[in-house]
């Protein structure tokens, strides 16, 4: 008797345990699975003094100089792959590329005309990882946009190697497993499984060629809480004439009646930047490939100075690759010239623009 | 007892650094009052010595913007290399805000294809390939300014007819000046200085016209307006001294917000040094070359 009534004692002190937290869940609502991707893991590490002699810490550092050298001395796994044997379509997605955004300055044409270029450098660039359409299980978002998922495989590609002490085990891992340095960045492209390189093959700015289009998915300035005004750029109120306490603040936000309530999307003040955005069909307007810089036209590139953004081939329509580019990439060589210009660029080292007389 | 010996020290040294420091930034681009008059007496020759004090009022342009947030090394590096690309096709002389130029630009829209300008540079701002300069003149009555990006390749020549610097940073009051301040004939004489000279500091005084001005050119403080005073009433006066900030000669932030430092620019200098000498040097020969063929004609 006392045992059953234990048993009733301990599925009712079970049933208020914390640990069970009922999801809502019926015919027309399903929660989103939210789990990472498989080959995410933090990256952070809280870092520790280790107490290490000096004797220790050398040799540690000799360890980590030895990996850098071994790495650098890795040959591109391209470099004895006859490239011809698979050809690109348009409708093949190639790689992309991870830049660094390092200024902007003024370009111009071979008629006269002043182009604000923004510069990007690519930094290092490695193929970690592919892996193939059927392994790849992508997270579940609330957007259901994977129309593709069972055509495209996942490419992953890191840039900036870094100290492999600073990050934690579990993300050096991914980068163990395949022989690799831990990269800063790691970034997943869609590739079609054509398109597919050998781990460690680097990648650079000449993956793309002048004249190409680009998109460029990086993420914007984070300028904090804003009002309106700078938000959604309204117009605000007059300085003067009677007005009193109301000179950026954004008026009426809705009317009385059926809709007397504040309509979903009404724009207001909030947290304005440090979104992802991505900017479309983005011309290269000049290529330097001892540095890896990439001249891009505009100066719309989402970020400052500094940050990180991701290059593929623009999905637009009009502006797609139309001549078959460098496939699945540009292989390493050392005989390449400096400088590529684009036809409409004038370079600074030639002679002065002349406009002859009709 | 160790870690209280050794603080002493570190103060001296922090205080150390920061003479050093602050003497350094006082290389800054500004053009300085006490320096300039130290400097003039000693003559060129002598400021060759340091490439750093030289350059950095002749070649401003050469040095980045200071402002933090949109320094790149390597990017800077890439301008600094496509100015020097430019600077070998086009001899661009050094200039300071008060000379007058002559500048001869490719336009397809002008007769001959070619447009040729002459006026005071009122202006020269900019940092890296953005570097602009403003000429101003009168012609037909009527005060034209044109704004010449330096390193644009449409310009064909530019060239130093007077090489002078006025009293003030910013020549912007000569557009409410007698208009006789700001005339000069397109046909001008370029006016050779001899070698070594320093460059002559103009220091005329314009005479503004009556009001209503541009700007509230009394607020500015500015050096090159003779009759700023006659102009103002009492009201105005009154104003110019609440709006003062005398105290922002002694915010040493601000001034270290404003320049490059020292290290930087020997670091920037050291680089560019040798390609601009040989420029410099290039641009003397041609000059040498130059008296010989071109007076005999003006001559006869």
């Amino acid at each position: 008797m006392a045992t059953f009534n234990m048993k009733i004692l301990c599925t009712t002190l079970s049933k208020l345990s914390v640990n069970r937290v009922t999801i809502r869940r019926n015919a027309y609502y399903k929660p989103p699975k939210y789990r990472p991707p498989h080959w995410f893991m933090p990256k952070e590490r809280v870092m520790s003094e280790d107490m290490l002699t000096q004797e220790n810490r050398d040799f540690i550092e000799e360890i980590k100089q030895d990996k850098l050298n071994s790495q650098l001395a890795l040959e591109s796994p391209l470099a004895h792959v006859d490239q011809h044997t698979v050809q690109w379509t348009p409708f093949t997605r190639r790689v992309g590329l991870i830049a660094r955004k390092i200024g902007n300055y003024p370009l111009w044409s071979k008629d006269g005309k002043k182009f604000q270029t923004t510069l990007l450098q690519v930094v290092d660039n490695h193929v970690i990882k592919y892996i193939p359409p059927e392994e790849f299980n992508p997270m579940r978002t609330k957007k259901i946009c994977w129309k593709e998922k069972r055509t495209l495989g996942c490419l992953l590609v890191g840039s900036e190697t870094v100290d492999p002490s600073t990050v934690t085990k579990d993300y050096c891992g991914i980068f163990n497993s395949v022989g690799m340095l831990p990269k800063r960045h790691l970034f997943r492209f869609m590739v079609s499984p054509n398109s597919a390189l050998p781990t460690g093959t680097p990648l650079f700015a000449t993956h793309f060629r002048v004249g190409d289009y680009v998109d460029v998915r990086a993420k914007t300035i984070d300028r904090g809480f804003q009002g309106v005004m700078k938000r959604w750029g309204f117009s605000g109120m007059p300085a003067s004439h009677g007005v009193t306490k109301t000179h950026r603040r954004p008026g009426n936000i809705g009317a009385g009646g059926e809709k007397a309530r504040v309509w979903p999307g009404t724009k207001m003040p909030g947290h304005m930047g440090n979104r992802w955005r991505i900017l479309r069909g983005v011309k290269i307007l000049r290529i330097n490939t001892k540095h890896n810089i990439l001249w891009m036209l505009g100066v719309g590139i989402p970020g400052e100075t500094g940050a990180v953004c991701y290059l593929y081939d623009t999905v637009l329509p009009l502006k797609k690759l139309k001549i078959a580019p460098p496939f699945p990439t540009h292989p390493a060589s050392n005989d390449l010239p400096l400088e590529y210009y684009d036809e409409s660029i004038h370079p600074f080292e030639e002679q002065t623009i002349m406009f002859d007389e009709v | 007892m160790a870690l209280v010996i050794r603080k002493p020290t570190f103060d001296i040294l922090s205080a150390a650094k920061w003479m050093i420091r602050k003497d350094c930034r006082a290389l800054s681009s500004l053009v300085e009052k006490t320096e300039e008059t130290e400097k003039r007496p000693v003559g060129r020759r002598a400021r060759f010595q340091n490439p750093a004090l030289e350059y950095r009022h002749i070649f401003p342009e050469f040095l980045p913007d200071p402002n933090p947030k949109w320094r790149n090394s390597l990017r800077e590096k890439m301008e600094r290399a496509d100015m020097l690309k430019r600077r070998s096709q086009i001899d661009i002389p050094e200039f300071y805000v008060g000379s007058v130029l002559a500048v001869t630009i490719s336009d397809p829209h002008a007769q001959g294809k070619t447009n040729r300008f002459v006026g005071i540079c009122i202006e020269r701002k900019g940092c890296g390939l953005r570097a602009e300069f403003t000429l101003r003149n009168v012609v037909d009555h009527q005060g034209v300014e044109i704004r010449y990006d330096l390193y644009d390749p449409t310009i064909q020549s530019i060239q130093v007819l007077r090489l002078e610097k006025r009293l003030d940073d910013k020549l912007f009051y000569l557009r409410d000046a007698l208009p006789e301040y700001s005339t000069f004939p397109f046909d001008m004489d370029p006016e050779i200085l001899p070698e070594g000279t320093p460059v002559p500091v103009n220091t005329v005084q314009v005479k503004l016209k009556p009001r209503p001005w541009l700007e509230r050119w009394e607020r500015q403080e500015l050096k090159g307006v003779a009759n700023i005073e006659e102009h103002l009433k009492e009201k105005d006066r009154i104003r110019r001294e609440l709006r003062k900030t005398p105290w922002e000669k002694y915010d040493l932030m601000k001034e270290y917000r404003k320049t490059i430092p020292v290290e930087d620019q020997t670091e920037i200098w050291g680089e560019v040094h040798n390609q601009l000498n040989q420029l410099r040097l290039s641009r003397k020969k041609m000059f040498k070359k130059r008296p010989i063929s071109t007076p005999k004609p003006q001559l006869g």
